[in-house]
């Protein structure tokens, strides 16, 4: 797994790629737990290079939609790609995460409230 | 591929250390290419056993990385067995069922994904130390989910 922390037009987002398993989610936990403690918001996870996630995966973004939630922060999941779509839909979490198809659908919908 | 009648088996012991398991899940792909199944079968039975072993690390061996865990495929023209061995602490049966689906709390999801995939889920209680879980797919048709 590789993890990138960037400033998207001033927002922040946590770029992912490769496989999220129970031997590197406790890195991304870490990184996103970290900026959830600042009270980041909105907070982007770009998910368009991730090839493999694993219940663990799963499990560190529902602790941190759940943490952001506390302060009425927002997390939105931009570029799942089909197969990890998959396990979000099985999972029921689709109906919980903000998930966007592209970076710009994530950032017009910062707009269109 | 042309498929023969077969029985064969593939074995691999990993230590119980998180960073084996994508040595599991490249090792279960290819079993499952193997097998004829197709992309998203595969998929299924690497996520699926890859939970399997994840939990022998998180449950029976308590996060123990010096341990072992024994994966075995059995192969035939009907089906694909998968078990996993480990000789750590017994696992709760009741603890197998996982989570509500509709409760969102993080973890409890891996069980949910292997009985999605696999048509068997059995804790083979006969193993007097550790735990020996196994998985069969059968395989219908043109070997598709």
């Amino acid at each position: 797994m590789k993890l990138e922390i960037t400033d998207c037009k001033g927002i922040k987002m946590i770029a992912l790629s490769g496989e999220v398993d129970m031997y590197t989610s406790p890195e991304l936990r870490e990184e996103m737990m970290n900026l959830i403690r600042r009270r980041t918001s909105p907070l982007f996870v770009d998910f368009s290079g991730v090839s493999y996630i694993d219940s663990s995966g799963i499990a560190t973004f529902v602790e941190g939609l759940k943490g952001i939630m506390s302060y009425n922060g927002k997390l939105k999941l931009v570029g799942i790609p089909d197969r990890i779509m998959e396990i979000f839909n099985f999972s029921k979490l689709d109906r919980v995460f903000e998930m966007y198809g592209s970076i710009d659908d994530a950032l017009n919908s910062l707009n269109s409230f | 591929m042309v498929r023969s009648d077969m029985n064969e088996k593939v074995t691999i012991t990993i230590p119980s250390h998180p960073k084996y398991l994508s040595v599991v899940r490249a090792v279960t792909a290819r079993v499952g290419a193997v097998c004829g199944m197709n992309d998203s079968l595969t998929d299924g039975i690497k996520l699926a056993v890859d939970e399997a072993c994840s939990n022998v690390i998180k449950h029976a061996y308590r996060g123990d990385t010096g341990k072992k865990i024994v994966v075995k495929y059995k192969i035939t023209k009907k089906s694909l067995e998968v078990t996993i061995e480990d000789n750590g602490i017994k696992s709760d049966v009741e603890y197998m069922k996982g989570r509500d689906l509709d409760d969102l709390k993080p973890g409890g999801l891996g069980i949910h994904f292997i009985k999605k995939i696999f048509d068997v889920f059995e804790l083979d209680s006969r193993k007097k130390v550790g735990n020996r879980l196994r998985l069969i797919k059968y395989l219908k048709g043109k070997y598709e989910a």
